[in-house]
């Protein structure tokens, strides 16, 4: 029990970061990015080029340098940052809205199809893996240890983000991202550079994107096109959505109760009587259940309670004595 | 009130845009005096909208220039403008919704130490933090001013059309321009506000914020400008004090819709 | 694959579906300002629809009806449970559009739980080939695009002569300005959903035919060329829409078989997605408002 607890808790931590740096994309700067997940992805391929050594064939694949852990997830958030800067700069250009989604929905199909189809540079369909224990061996841990000891480096980076993106959040920074959410014209009356900005804000996004991304594959110890599943993105969306947009306890507490929501949904689902035969019948009937009861949540959500269960928090000025006193009565 | 010989807050000369075909802003020419309210008045469609566009950057002219402080400026984008120190209102108030009227006035001045990529990530140092108070202390004490005090921590999307209109004043107090460009501050706003409007551009002028205003609330242009300027069919048609202008039939004839061959 | 007549005749039958695909999400655009994520998920149904029936009947013509029906119920239960009640409950485009994109998913893991995700193998028997002018065809082929022009003269027809169609053209430039003149907004919507659901259904049918199999995420793939080629002739407008699914079409087939280094050789159907949004952001960056206006301006205009 208490493994499952371990793996559970690293699993929501690393979600956790996710959700945090697709806030400052979507929540903060108003921007609904489908591309997010590709730089997640970038994150994690490029933690295992960088880690597992030579490629041995018929494997292939680029770079295969055994670096320490560290300073591989430190590479490949930036190279996701890279990538994000050259989608960012062509989608945030002149698209907003629909338009900017489709784009971006383009980007990392084509991205998708990148890593899935030509061999040379992951591996293709097959993917990478052998990322055993990183930093394991260096302190002299087994197994067991190892879950606790990567639970805590887990869990120490997501707070660590949580507290840069608390800072964030009450910067001038943070609030002029959302000035351009709020309306765009007017930050540009008010001297914002729209481009500039929203270009920031999305490589920062993304550059927490590769992070997770690192920490996920040591987490899976591999990484291949079906660990970028439709349903994991979905999810992923989804607990930015439920939980709140633009409120960072808010998207911790989506991620929480959308991890709760399909842990038990595929808990208790075969125990349902028509479903457990089904599920001999054709094995994927669970995990489509599954997909189609997030599907449904998040639609449920859009309609009855598109802010989310948080809303976004505003400054609030405690109360002046000499305002509140003798409160002006004015016409308008 | 003596003209300087000072330069103009603002010189237009021949700015033309079409779209489409149509002539939206032909050869378009005019100086609005620094210190003084200029007011931009003319029928619909005169072009006035799109020349302000043009001037904040919002649109890009096909020919003539556009001189502030100096330097020419069309093309520039509307950030890069407003950093120069001109500000456009809009048509309708443009406020951010989700954002308290204080945050709203806080931001309403850009910063360029304080909101860069890695000031943010950083966080202030012991300057900026006593800056950051005392800019939040001027905030408040202009939504004071503008009797909003009780309205800060409201979220700005709630405010009625005049509050909203006060909201932007407050903004443009904070962001100290040398220019102020108003685009029909009136609209659908209370007449019973216009007063208290007339104080608040009155008060831009005293701080030292020329204002170009324009407006289809011709009472409204009488009581705040020192100089007018009227539009037709894209282009200056004349201009003066607002009680020259009522008698000039030129103008006269543009309002009651007759065209004017030029 | 190095004749290039006979990939120019491959891409005027894959230009037909397209067209038909496209045709009818630019309906539903048009009527609702909504991008229809789902809207593959349409032709997946007709094609599950049409498989089914044939098998049962063994009659391609009912399994082609079974496919239109099944698309046009789809289609309007689409519009009357999720589009329809967002739009009037005043959720921004954004929202209907991640709105549309949840429907999308929870409708195929609903295929999956019923038919299992597995490749099914659909195959009509495509006739000897024998030579139309300088291309090689098949007499599925001439069905295909036979079909896929009937349907566009019909649905035209519809269109400009039919009140109905006046009611569609009033409702899609401006709804406010329809219901003031005692139009129906909602009914016509709904309509035009169902329609749009006909066209796409049908689509789904002739599509799985024509490539061989399908599966429950099929009409989802589909789907991204056919926005392709709904932007590239200008969302909305139904003329362009066409023209640029012939275009889109076209060059999917051609730029695979291009001898270059990267692309040439065996590709997958993958890229063919690729390749279609490469067009499609290229597209929308320097002709947002299709292939066919000539509209350039800074980001406010």
């Amino acid at each position: 029990m208490t493994a499952y607890l371990v793996s559970i808790t690293t699993e929501g931590a690393i979600f956790g970061i996710m959700a945090l740096g697709l806030n400052v994309i979507w929540g903060w700067s108003g921007d609904f990015d489908l591309a997010y997940y590709g730089y997640i992805a970038v994150g994690a391929y490029m933690t295992l080029v960088l880690t597992i050594g030579p490629a041995t064939p018929p494997a292939q694949y680029i770079l295969g340098l055994q670096l320490p852990f560290p300073l591989a997830v430190v590479i490949a958030a930036v190279t996701a940052m890279a990538v994000s800067l050259v989608v960012g700069s062509i989608a945030l250009r002149h698209l907003r809205g629909i338009y900017f989604s489709i784009v971006t929905l383009g980007a990392v199909y084509v991205m998708y199809v990148i890593a899935g189809q030509f061999v040379p540079l992951f591996d293709g369909y097959n993917g990478l893996s052998g990322l055993f224990d990183p930093m394991g061996d260096v302190l002299g841990l087994d197994y067991e240890s190892y879950q606790y000891f990567f639970l805590g480096v887990s869990v120490v980076m997501f707070v660590l983000v949580f507290l840069f993106m608390w800072r964030v959040s009450r910067s001038r920074f943070g609030m002029a991202l959302r000035t351009l959410r709020e309306d765009e014209r007017a930050a540009a009356a008010f001297g914002r550079d729209i481009y500039r900005l929203k270009l920031k804000g999305y490589i920062l996004g993304a550059g927490l994107a590769g992070l997770a991304g690192g920490l996920f594959a040591a987490y899976l110890s591999a990484f291949n096109p079906s660990a970028w599943s439709p349903v994991e993105v979905i999810v992923l969306y989804s607990a930015v959505l439920v939980g709140g947009r633009g409120n960072i306890v808010g998207v911790v507490l989506g991620v929480l109760i959308m991890g709760v929501v399909v842990q038990e949904s595929t808990r208790f689902l075969p125990q349902v009587p028509i479903l457990g035969e089904l599920n001999t019948l054709h094995p994927q009937v669970l995990l489509a259940l599954r997909g189609a009861i997030i599907g449904l949540v998040l639609v449920l959500f859009l309609r009855f309670r598109p802010q989310g269960l948080l809303p976004e928090r505003r400054y609030v000025d405690p109360p002046l004595p000499a305002i509140e006193a003798a409160p002006r009565t004015q016409s308008a | 009130m003596s003209q300087a010989a000072a330069s103009p807050a603002l010189e237009v000369r021949g700015l033309t845009k079409h779209f489409g075909g149509v002539y939206a802003v032909e050869s378009c020419s005019f100086e609005a005096p620094a210190g003084q309210v200029t007011g931009l008045i003319g029928p619909n469609g005169a072009g006035k909208s799109t020349a302000i566009d043009l001037v904040s950057g919002f649109k890009l002219p096909d020919r003539g220039k556009v001189l502030f402080k100096g330097r020419e400026i069309q093309g520039l984008s509307p950030h890069h403008i407003s950093r120069l120190g001109l500000i456009r209102t809009f048509q309708a108030p443009r406020e951010w919704p989700g954002l308290t009227v204080l945050e709203n006035v806080v931001m309403a001045k850009w910063d360029a130490s304080r909101e860069g990529f890695f000031r943010g990530l950083i966080g202030d140092g012991r300057a900026k933090r006593d800056q950051s108070a005392a800019e939040m202390a001027k905030a408040r004490e202009i939504i004071d001013e503008f009797g909003l005090g009780t309205l800060r921590n409201e979220r700005a999307g709630n405010l009625s059309g005049g509050q909203k209109r006060l909201v932007e004043f407050a903004r443009i107090r904070i962001a100290e321009p040398e220019l102020v460009i108003l685009d029909e501050p009136m609209g659908g706003v209370n007449p019973v506000l216009g007063e208290r409007m007339a104080m608040a551009i009155e008060a831009f002028i005293a701080t030292g914020t020329s204002v170009i205003v324009v407006e289809h609330n011709l009472p409204f242009i009488e009581r705040v400008t020192q100089h007018v300027i009227v539009m037709a069919q894209g282009a200056v048609i004349a201009e003066g004090p607002f009680a020259s202008l009522r008698s000039n039939p030129v103008v006269v004839d543009a309002y009651l819709g007759e065209m004017i061959r030029r | 694959m190095h004749d290039p007549l006979l990939t120019l005749g491959f891409g005027i039958v894959t230009a037909s579906i397209l067209a038909l695909s496209a045709v009818a999400f630019t309906l539903e655009y048009a009527v609702t300002n909504v991008a229809n994520v789902s809207h593959g998920e349409i032709l997946t149904v007709g094609a599950y629809a049409a498989y089914l029936v044939h098998r049962q009947t063994g009659s391609a013509i009912a399994a082609a009806v079974a496919a239109a029906l099944a698309g046009g119920l789809v289609g309007l239960a689409m519009y009357a449970s999720l589009i329809g009640p967002f739009i009037r409950f005043g959720a921004t485009p954004t929202i209907v559009f991640i709105a549309t994109l949840g429907m999308s998913f929870v409708i195929q893991n609903t295929l999956v739980i019923i038919f299992g995700a597995a490749n099914v193998a659909y195959t009509l028997d495509p006739g000897a080939p024998h030579q139309l002018g300088p291309f090689l065809v098949t007499s599925l082929d001439e069905e295909i695009v036979g079909s896929a022009i009937a349907i566009t003269l019909v649905l035209y027809l519809i269109i400009s002569r039919s009140k109905f169609g006046k009611a569609l053209r009033a409702v899609s430039q401006n709804r406010e300005l329809a219901r003031v003149t005692g139009i129906n907004a909602t009914r016509v919507a709904a309509a035009t959903f169902f329609l749009a659901g006909l066209i796409a259904g049908y689509a789904g049918f002739v599509l799985a035919a024509f490539v061989g199999s399908f599966t429950p995420y099929f009409g989802f793939g589909f789907f991204l060329i056919t926005l392709t080629a709904a932007v590239a002739g200008g969302l909305g407008r139904a003329v362009g829409t066409m023209a640029g699914a012939v275009i889109v079409g076209i060059i999917l087939e051609v730029v695979p078989a291009l001898p270059v280094p990267f692309i040439g050789g065996y590709v997958s159907a993958s890229y063919n997605l690729a390749i279609a949004f490469a067009i499609l952001t290229l597209v929308i960056l320097l002709r947002p408002r299709g292939l066919f206006t000539n509209a350039r301006r800074t980001v406010f205009e």
